[in-house]
């Protein structure tokens, strides 16, 4: 379920973004890691890990936010481990890319805003900005990041009977 | 034994056999028909499953199980989203049940750009009825006809233009609306509920979970089709095994086909190119009255005043707007807004009427395999192509508004939405960049193109691969341009017709 589209964030492809933004000349990985911190432990997951669900699932609350037009929201559906759950059981090369897609969206603030922050620290109108702002990116890779995400992520939310009434859908 | 048997399930063992057919959709249901019942012992492969009945839930979850990919297939750029099924039945299973038969200026086309005299009219003609038989091709009725789908004969009708209910091949519809995910009620009588029964009574055999990863000793009379057993779910390789046949017939899909020619390095240059996509673009329009495109048959009604039915380049020319629905999963991935604004977009689907443009293209893709032997789809779409989209796009929102549309939306990355016929302009816009817009390609076609010699094509008009003795495309493969703005009607068409010869 749009999984094979994650393959566009090749290795080559994800250490060219990061050299693009001077991030290996800058304070190096200990900075790098110590910006992300820690990500709460989620038992259970079968191939993301910590630090990935929370940047998923930091973005699955931006796109789909509670209120509004209708209640629902991502908040209390832990798409990301529905994620995951397709995830592992893609073949190891596209596991890797998508990793590596969630790396890149998660230091997406320091490597195309140059802000000292990573995108799950961001506030949830920040995020989706900043997510918006890579579906329309002169950059072909952070569009291509954003269709593969925000396709998975629509499916399976509105895939979700408790929205459905919301919408006025009915099987 | 079991005729049909699911190898994730149950051990099969290497076999020898006198017809190997990979693909059992359109093409390879009906050749495994034909040439079962030319008294051929026949064996058809399939990587998917078979799910009828209550094993089509309905949901978006489906899309894992019925299509290729998962439901992720598409161009290497994303730029458009590539449909293709992989269940027993093939893509009949998931299509909208358009019948288009393949038209009599196609054909001509073909003898006069590319030489190919055995496709004329009067030689298809039988296999033409024959294909509208077994599809039990009817008219649905009017009461058939959803309002999504009214909307757009409504606004044809005040612009004037021209305009058809497709004939489909559904008897026993009760208006689900879900046939993007297989029908639950069984009342497509596609190549799973047809092709596939008749085939079996004639003998044919059926592995399903089974996936041909390459083809040796294809000038030898027997040939070898290695094949990798998946696990249920098909996600996962297993075991391998042997096929052994006189025959090898391709009818995998224009993607698939070429990927296995390519990966068991056989065929010429024209092995994976001149691909036809006849890319789709969505456009939607909100209305004040409830539409409900997720009920009732999903696309009927199709305007065709804007298409030709001969160019001098690529045959079909112009474009068609034919409306769609579905579930509300997918709806959402073409939807551009996101936050509270994509929630208020979707919280008006009861109102969103929606249809696709479609522009028959001139075979601008390419398929190759890369060192692991996936397929990489490349696509590049010319300014010619760009600007039928963009006219049809402004035809679609003047129809849409002559129905009486308040908003019509385009579904861009930057959504170019229109409030009145003023706005137009906007479209102009459009560039319709990779990644940008959300392209979908339900038909593909030519990958291995019939022509008279090596020179021109890359399987002869019999449809047998150059530089292989008894390796065959019976798919779409070979079609040399756009056979049909719906293409399940033609694949049946030629699949009889090239498999009666090979049998004979």
């Amino acid at each position: 379920m749009a999984l094979a589209q994650f393959s566009v964030v090749t290795r080559r492809r994800f250490l060219k973004a990061l050299a693009a933004a001077g991030l290996f000349a800058g304070g190096g990985v200990g900075w790098l890691a110590a910006l992300r911190g820690c990500a709460p432990s989620v038992p259970g997951l079968r191939c993301l890990g910590d630090q990935e669900h929370r940047t998923l699932t930091a973005l699955a609350t931006a796109l789909f936010p509670e209120g509004g037009a209708f209640a629902a929201g991502a908040a209390s559906m832990d798409l990301a481990r529905i994620f995951d759950g397709y995830l592992a059981d893609e073949d190891e090369d596209r596991q890797s890319d998508l990793k590596r897609a969630l790396l890149l969206l998660e230091y997406g603030p320091l490597v195309y805003d140059h802000r000292n922050v990573t995108f799950s620290h961001l506030e949830e109108a920040e995020r989706l900005a900043h997510f918006e702002r890579w579906g329309t990116s002169d950059e072909l890779l952070r569009r291509q990041v954003s269709v593969a995400f925000r396709k998975f992520l629509s499916l399976v939310f509105y895939d979700r009977e408790e929205v459905w009434p919301e919408i006025g859908y009915a099987l | 034994m079991s005729a049909i048997v699911d190898v994730s399930r149950e051990r099969a063992e290497s076999t020898t056999v006198d017809v190997c057919i990979i693909g059992s959709g359109s093409g390879g249901a009906t050749a495994a028909w034909e040439l079962a019942r030319a008294g051929k012992q026949v064996l058809v492969l399939e990587e998917g499953g078979d799910f009828v009945g209550g094993a089509l839930t309905r949901r978006d979850g489906m899309y894992d199980q019925l299509y290729m990919e998962r439901g992720g297939r598409s161009t290497s750029d994303l730029a458009i989203s590539v449909l293709q099924g992989r269940v027993l039945g093939g893509g009949g299973v998931i299509n909208a049940c358009d019948v288009v038969p393949i038209h009599d200026s196609v054909l001509r086309h073909w003898q006069k750009a590319y030489g190919l005299s055995d496709f004329s009219p009067e030689a298809m003609e039988p296999f033409r009825k024959a294909a509208l038989d077994d599809l039990s091709a009817n008219m649905p009725s009017e009461s058939q006809l959803n309002e999504n789908n009214r909307i757009l004969r409504s606004g044809a009708a005040t612009m004037g233009w021209r305009g058809e209910v497709m004939m489909h091949n559904r008897v026993g519809c009760v208006g689900l609306g879900k046939c993007l995910v297989g029908c639950m009620v069984g009342a497509k009588r596609n190549p799973r509920m047809v092709a596939i029964p008749n085939a079996i009574a004639a003998g044919a055999r059926i592995l399903l979970r089974a996936r041909a990863v390459r083809i040796d000793d294809a000038t030898r009379d027997v040939k070898t089709v290695r094949v990798r057993t998946l696990d249920p779910k098909g996600y996962h390789e297993q075991y391998e095994l042997l096929v052994r046949a006189k025959l090898v017939v391709l009818a995998a899909n224009a993607v698939a086909s070429a990927q296995l020619l390519l990966r068991s390095g056989l065929g010429n240059e024209h092995v994976g190119q001149h691909l036809s996509l006849q890319p789709q673009l969505p456009i939607t329009a909100t209305f004040e009255r409830d539409v409900e495109l997720f009920h009732g048959i999903p696309q009927s009604y199709a305007v065709t005043e804007f298409e030709e039915l001969a160019t001098d380049t690529h045959g079909l020319g112009g474009f068609r707007i034919e409306a769609i629905g579905g579930t509300p999963g997918i709806i959402a991935t073409v939807l551009p807004k996101l936050g509270q604004k994509g929630k208020e977009q979707m919280k008006l689907l009861p109102h969103i009427a929606a249809s696709l443009l479609l522009v028959p293209d001139a075979g601008n893709g390419t398929v190759t395999v890369d060192a692991k032997g996936r397929v990489q789809i490349a696509y590049a779409m010319p300014e010619e192509q760009k600007k039928r989209y963009r006219d049809a796009a402004k035809a679609a929102a003047k129809l849409y508004f002559a129905a009486g549309a308040t908003r019509v939306l385009i579904p861009t990355a930057i959504p170019v939405v229109l409030e009145r016929l003023a706005d137009l302009g906007a479209i102009d816009a459009l560039a319709f960049e990779p990644a940008t817009t959300p392209f979908l390609s339900a038909h593909q076609q030519g990958s291995v193109r019939f022509g008279t010699s090596p020179s021109t094509g890359g399987a002869d008009p019999s449809g047998q691969v150059y530089g292989t003795r008894g390796v065959y495309v019976l798919d779409s493969s070979g079609y040399p341009s756009s056979s049909s703005s719906h293409t399940m009607t033609p694949i049946i068409t030629t699949s009889r017709y090239l498999a009666r010869k090979l049998a004979s």
